[in-house]
């Protein structure tokens, strides 16, 4: 009896018993498809569980219990193999749970009616196995001892009958062959097989097609090669929060592993083609839609890490990158890495793979074009170098906040070395302001970057920055990046810039020096004052500081000096009708929010001195209109309409702005019982302007002067 | 159908004008600058294309005044990525609109309040169907 069963072991196999049923499980340590092992499980469990019941058949039904069974990469708990029915036809073996390299299987069992062994051949024709998680599987088997050969099938119970899935296995020496082959296999069932724990959180199939083979070879040691050959139609994965998720893909991979021969513990040699040819993919925040995207690599793998040796990622749109590195099995982070690519589409580049990372900064609306080439390389867990070059590239804010065309650069960074980098920038555009040709020499050094000097042309003038220096985001204080420049902005015109803006045309030039402009990380902050010169007046803008000023709502401050503006020129080029005279102002705590005023305190008197000082009837109707149609009416009434000109002696005119509302008031010397005086006339024939509404509505006030209607200011003759 | 820029203007209403913040009964919760106003604006324009998601359980109220992704899988792949970026500008716009309403009272040390008084207000005003986070994170439909 004992010699029939032995007869059928495979001759490389160690018979019987505990200890050796263990050495059998720890020969299978490698084999990691579950179904796979599963079956040769079977197989090797066999010879052990049918020599054992020679020694206890007494009875018509014959259990072995093995109660755990312990090894460093596959543990086994609660394993029952009993043989019942007729002729010990029905076979069962249960096992409680499985762990294969950390990952747990529970609750597995197969049942065999109508198991048969004789004549050195153990065969199953109606087996099925079942697991917690997933549906009933049937399966055959066929294992012939002297033919040293294994054919064994599973079906998926609730499939039809072309879907299946085999293995075929041939002994020989002290290990075997086998082809594993699909056919219309549901990746759906795979997440059954997903070990216990991780499915809710791993991104996990919910339907798709696999077709094709995967050639295994088994030697003494274990699993010494798999070469698989498989294309999977029609594939949609989802992880429980559908942030990690895949629809109707279709993919062929091609891959190949050989364990190396002498190598130091368990040591591969691999190589992979991966062809993705249909279908999207969404992992949190990118998108992909197959385009033909292609990846290849190969490489090792051991205890400790992955290795690439080389790799290509072609993404159809983007261009091709080539890549090495080792990656650390325990950690998943990368140890050493090399990346480089010549020739990157920028447009594809920035919409399918930055753009995600950029939400909510400055850089969220850009669209680029162009070439890109970048080399990076990562050593023992640091950037060691990262070179970018751009051709020919374009970067366009959507929203017109800024563009910049034909940029060429030279970009490298080492984390050990001060570079240099060359960057030509052909035109650009901040706002609507065009600016010319850049020429930037930026030293880096780390994350510090240096520009000692360049010259941008605005329009006829230059600004020239000097001494610019940016660095990096700190911890304490927690700030963000912080820069700061010196520099001056030689003579401007401001009938040029006036026109580019698209406002009102003024004559005149803009004018500064800038001692230092600096941004801590929220505010930008211009010390000294930019000088305009218009109105053969100036006009000096000080204390300027910007808030927030890449974010959707800038707020702008500063405090605006004016000097001896000429009325003429003003109110020509405003067409308000002439005012002969000269005038001084001030904009004291001037707050814009969105570039609109929401606060200041202005005043505006007449400048001291002698001048001409006359104000034409149109001039007077229209400020007298800011108050009401009565004024022109009165002047039409009066004898005063066969006069063009009237003298007056001062102007002066206040506005606090809090709110929303302007608080108006006139001459501050002159104070009126019900009212404020604006202008107070001197000279024949005199005309005196008074306003009497004090608390005006800033919007309000905005489309009076805009459309110069109605207000309540009247004029009093004289 | 409601319009949606109406229905959030009648939220927005509401919510501001019928907070009474617990312990700062000084703080004036519908006090308007241009900062509030601009917020307040943005948040009326993207709130029309928020709508259907809410409605759809894809976009949830979370328990701390923001709102989430509760249900990516609601949406088709394609879109999943527009909805993250509508979540993240929306959340900037209601933390932007927490600081802003708290510096304007000149305590900007009121703004966690704020926040969890706004995050309970916006889950009361919610329409029937949409999804929120109770007290203790889990998603409710109400």
């Amino acid at each position: 009896m004992i010699k029939r069963w032995r007869r059928l072991i495979p001759q490389s196999e160690a018979p019987l018993s505990g200890p050796s049923l263990l050495r059998l499980l720890r020969a299978h340590r490698r084999n990691r498809g579950l179904i796979r092992g599963f079956l040769t499980l079977l197989v090797k469990i066999f010879p052990a569980f049918f020599v054992a019941i020679t020694y206890a058949h007494a009875g018509p039904r014959v259990t072995l219990s093995i109660g755990d069974v312990h090894s460093p990469v596959l543990n086994v708990g609660g394993v029952q193999v009993s043989l019942s029915g007729s002729n010990g036809s029905l076979l069962e073996i249960k096992l409680d749970e499985i762990t294969v390299e950390g990952k747990t299987w529970r609750d597995l069992q197969f049942t065999c009616p109508g198991f048969d062994f004789a004549k050195g051949v153990l065969q199953c024709d109606d087996g099925v196995l079942r697991m917690s998680r997933s549906a009933a599987f049937p399966v055959t088997f066929h294992f012939s001892s002297a033919d040293k050969t294994l054919d064994a099938k599973i079906r998926t119970a609730s499939n039809g009958p072309s879907e299946g899935w085999r293995l075929t296995a041939r002994w020989e020496g002290g290990g075997w062959e086998g082809v594993l082959s699909v056919r219309n296999g549901q990746a759906a069932q795979i997440a059954g097989f997903l070990p216990a724990g991780e499915g809710e959180i791993a991104a996990s199939p919910t339907s798709g097609k696999i077709n094709g083979k995967a050639k295994l070879r088994v030697d003494t040691d274990g699993l010494a090669g798999i070469e698989a050959d498989l294309a999977v139609d029609e594939l949609a994965f989802s992880d429980a929060s559908g942030l990690h998720a895949g629809e109707n893909i279709t993919v062929e991979l091609n891959a190949k592993a050989v364990r190396e021969v002498g190598g130091k513990g368990n040591s591969w040699q691999w190589q992979a083609d991966l062809n993705w040819r249909r279908g999207e993919i969404f992992w949190q925040p990118l998108y992909f839609a197959a385009r033909g995207h292609r990846f290849n690599a190969n490489g090792y793998v051991n205890d400790d890490a992955i290795g690439l040796n080389e790799g290509t990622l072609l993404l159809a749109g983007i261009g091709k990158t080539n890549f090495s590195g080792v990656i650390d099995r325990a950690t998943v982070a990368p140890l050493d890495f090399n990346l480089s690519a010549d020739n990157l589409e920028l447009a594809g580049l920035f919409s399918d793979v930055l753009k995600p990372f950029l939400v909510n900064t400055v850089f969220a609306d850009l669209k680029a074009s162009g070439q890109a080439g970048v080399r990076w390389r990562f050593r023992a867990g640091a950037h060691d170098l990262l070179h970018v070059d751009l051709r020919g590239a374009s970067v366009e804010d959507e929203r017109e906040r800024f563009a910049f065309r034909g940029v060429n650069a030279t970009i490298p960074w080492q984390a050990q070395r001060r570079t240099q980098a060359n960057i030509s920038i052909h035109s650009s555009q901040l706002g609507k302001l065009p600016i010319g040709e850049l020429h930037i020499p930026l030293q880096i050094d780390g994350f510090n970057f240096r520009i000692p000097r360049m010259v941008v042309p605005i329009l006829d003038g230059k600004l020239t920055l000097e001494d610019f220096a940016a660095s990096p985001p700190t911890q304490e204080p927690p700030s963000g990046w912080q820069w700061q420049f010196s520099g001056g902005l030689s003579p401007l015109s401001m009938q040029k810039l006036t026109e580019v803006l698209g406002i009102q045309i003024m004559q005149g030039t803009l004018s500064g020096e800038i001692p230092r402009v600096s941004y801590n990380g929220s505010v930008v902050e211009v010390d000294g004052a930019l000088l305009f010169k218009i109105f053969d007046g100036t006009v000096e803008l000080g204390n300027l500081k910007l808030l927030n000023p890449m974010g959707r709502a800038p707020t702008l401050m500063a405090d605006v000096t004016m000097r001896n503006l000429d009325l003429n020129q003003l109110t020509g080029t405003f067409s308000f009708g002439s005012i002969q005279g000269r005038v001084d102002a001030t904009v004291s705590g001037l707050e814009l929010f969105n570039w609109k005023p929401v606060k200041f305190d202005a005043s505006l008197r007449s400048s001291p001195g002698n001048y001409p000082r006359r104000i034409s009837q149109a001039a007077v109707q229209n400020i007298s209109s800011l108050g009401g149609g009565g004024a022109a009416a009165a002047i039409q009434r009066s004898f005063l309409r066969v006069f063009d000109q009237f003298g007056y002696s001062e102007i002066g005119w206040s506005c606090s702005l809090r709110n929303g509302v302007c608080r108006m008031g006139g001459i501050e010397l002159q104070p009126m019982p019900h009212g404020y005086l604006i202008v107070k006339g001197g000279g024949i024939p005199a005309i005196t302007v008074m306003g009497y509404n004090s608390n005006v509505d800033w919007e309000e006030l905005v489309s009076r002067l805009e459309r110069i209607t109605q207000a309540n200011v009247k004029p009093v003759f004289q | 159908m409601v319009n949606p820029v109406f229905l959030f203007r009648f939220i927005l209403m509401a919510l501001l004008s019928s907070i009474p913040l617990s312990g700062y009964t000084q703080a004036d919760i519908q006090i308007n600058t241009p900062a509030i106003a601009s917020l307040k604006q943005s948040m009326q324009q993207r709130h029309g294309q928020l709508e259907a998601y809410y409605a759809g359980g894809a976009v949830g109220l979370t328990n701390d005044g923001l709102i989430a992704m509760r249900d990516a899988s609601a949406l088709p792949l394609a879109a999943r990525q527009a909805v993250n970026t509508l979540i993240a500008a929306e959340n900037q716009d209601r933390n932007a609109l927490y600081r802003e309403i708290a510096r304007a009272n000149g305590h900007p040390e009121w703004e966690a309040d704020i926040r969890s008084t706004f995050g309970q207000r916006w889950i009361e005003l919610a329409r029937p169907g949409w999804w929120y986070q109770n007290a203790g994170g889990t998603w409710v439909k109400k």
